[in-house]
């Protein structure tokens, strides 16, 4: 199989780069390993803000059935359960079905698998019923089951508080957040109030001792300041943030560097989203974790930059095009609360252009610039 | 099953899929996964682990950690959180090492 371009995951970032690619006439093709494009939005019932100003403010379940009805006129072919397994020694990417492996020969190829939960271990952590809190946003929003009537939820970062709220929606009652730190994880004052406002014991200093039961999760022995305590539990939600998804990178030789405001290692890339690896491209979490503006915008500058190098776009308009997309993103990291995340990125391209000789960017003083 | 409605998108309307975990008869809704057709049906235990021989179930759900696995109509080590549930389809647990290199695989 032949394309101009292939974008290997189709979730938001994936998604809005197939968008700007085949606006400029670009044949696009997209894989996707599970049943269904949309990635994560498709289970994120939250009103996102902050999106891209061609987007209007709306929930991630909307937001998925956009930006998939948004291709439905353009030259964008979608393989879904289709994965990248590996590399040919030629450059071709090597996509299985299940059944049989695919050669696909592409000019050009834009990874965005986006990011994974991370685990957390303690004894009895593999015992069904724990699973990630991700796991359990999919149970509800997706399959309509819920995940469990007790729940305790380790980890306090704005996702995790995120899903204690619609916990009580859901009829599953929380019995407490552990958190092994001295305060909350997350910032965000609205939740955190709202979630005091509702009486769910936060457990700070605290770990979960083990997690026991007979076939699943029955009984928590929690330690709180050295005491402990036993609860029965039939569900326990791991929130420990995610990280980006390397596998496509270190098959392609892509190097990486260590950034923890981006989720830890990361593929090096250039102010245009190319990585180390030629003609390979990066956007959305894989970049750095980011919030939903980030991951659009990182798309779109990815899909511009190929669309400059293939010669569907002069360098004048790509430079204008990247330029004004920088100051979005700048804009929206910035006022998102992920300032530190934007610098992070702006520190790793420095550095990359710096290593690999690459022309130094007027971009690089926009974290100066006020929005 | 389950009686779930949701806060937002309200109850699902979308028709049962009779299928079988183990032999037993249970029905799904449709555009289930297979893991969260079990888990409405109330079962969290999938298999055991092959080496320590434990209790496995849904850990990720996103097909990242192979926690989930199951037979699917005889073919083993199948991921049930990125399975959709199918009228009739066989479902059974793993509680060994999967069969991979089998004849029935096309080795």
């Amino acid at each position: 199989m032949e394309t101009d371009l292939l974008i290997i995951g189709g979730g938001p970032a994936g998604l809005n780069a197939a968008y700007e690619a085949a606006s400029h006439g670009i044949e696009t093709l997209v894989i996707e390993e599970s049943f269904s494009m949309g990635g994560q939005l498709r289970q994120q019932t939250q009103v996102l803000d902050k999106l891209p100003k061609q987007f209007e403010k709306q929930r991630g379940t909307t937001l998925a059935r956009t930006l998939i009805e948004k291709l439905s006129t353009l030259n964008v072919k979608v393989l879904l359960k289709h994965t990248m397994i590996g590399t040919y020694q030629d450059g071709r990417i090597g996509v299985s079905n299940g059944v049989k492996t695919i050669p696909i020969t592409a000019k050009r190829i834009i990874v965005t698998t986006g990011a994974a939960e991370e685990a957390s271990v303690f004894p009895g952590w593999t015992l069904p019923g724990v699973m990630t809190i991700g796991a359990a946003q999919i149970l509800m929003n997706r399959e309509y089951v819920q995940p469990g009537k007790n729940a305790l939820v380790l980890g306090s970062n704005t996702f995790s508080l995120e899903i204690v709220k619609q916990f009580k929606e859901m009829g599953v009652t929380v019995r407490g957040i552990i958190e092994s730190n001295s305060e909350l994880i997350s910032k965000h004052e609205k939740i955190i109030k709202s979630i005091k406002k509702d009486g769910i014991p936060l457990y700070l200093n605290s770990y979960i001792e083990n997690a026991t039961g007979v076939g699943e999760v029955q009984k928590v022995t929690l330690n709180h300041n050295g005491i402990t305590e036993e609860m029965n539990i039939d569900l326990v939600c791991i929130g420990k943030g995610v990280a980006p998804i390397l596998e496509p990178f270190e098959i392609m030789n892509c190097s990486f560097t260590y950034q923890i405001r981006l989720g830890g290692w990361v593929p090096q890339y250039s102010i245009s989203m190319e990585t180390s690896s030629p003609s390979a491209y990066i956007a959305g979490n894989a970049a750095g974790i980011t919030s939903m503006g980030g991951i659009l915008l990182t798309g779109q500058l990815a899909a511009v930059s190929v669309a400059e190098s293939l010669g569907f776009l002069n360098e004048k308009l790509a430079t204008e095009k990247r330029a004004s997309l920088w100051k979005e993103l700048h804009c929206i990291e910035t006022t998102a609360d992920l300032r530190e995340v934007f610098n992070a990125r702006m520190a790793l391209i420095k550095d990359y252009h710096e290593e690999a000789n690459l022309l130094p960017s007027s971009l690089f003083d926009l974290s100066l610039e006020e929005c | 099953m389950d009686p779930f409605i949701h806060p937002i998108f309200g109850k699902s309307i979308k028709k049962e899929v009779p299928f079988y975990f183990n032999g037993e008869l249970l029905k799904a809704r449709e555009g289930q996964t297979v893991a969260a057709a079990l888990m409405a049906n109330g079962i969290k235990k999938l298999g055991v682990s092959r080496k320590l021989q434990q209790s496995r179930g849904l850990f990720c759900a996103n097909g990242r950690c192979c926690s989930c696995f199951v037979s699917v109509n005889e073919l083993d080590h199948v991921l049930s959180c990125m399975t959709l549930v199918e009228k009739g389809m066989k479902v059974d647990s793993n509680n060994g090492d999967p069969n991979v290199r089998g004849e029935k695989n096309g080795d």
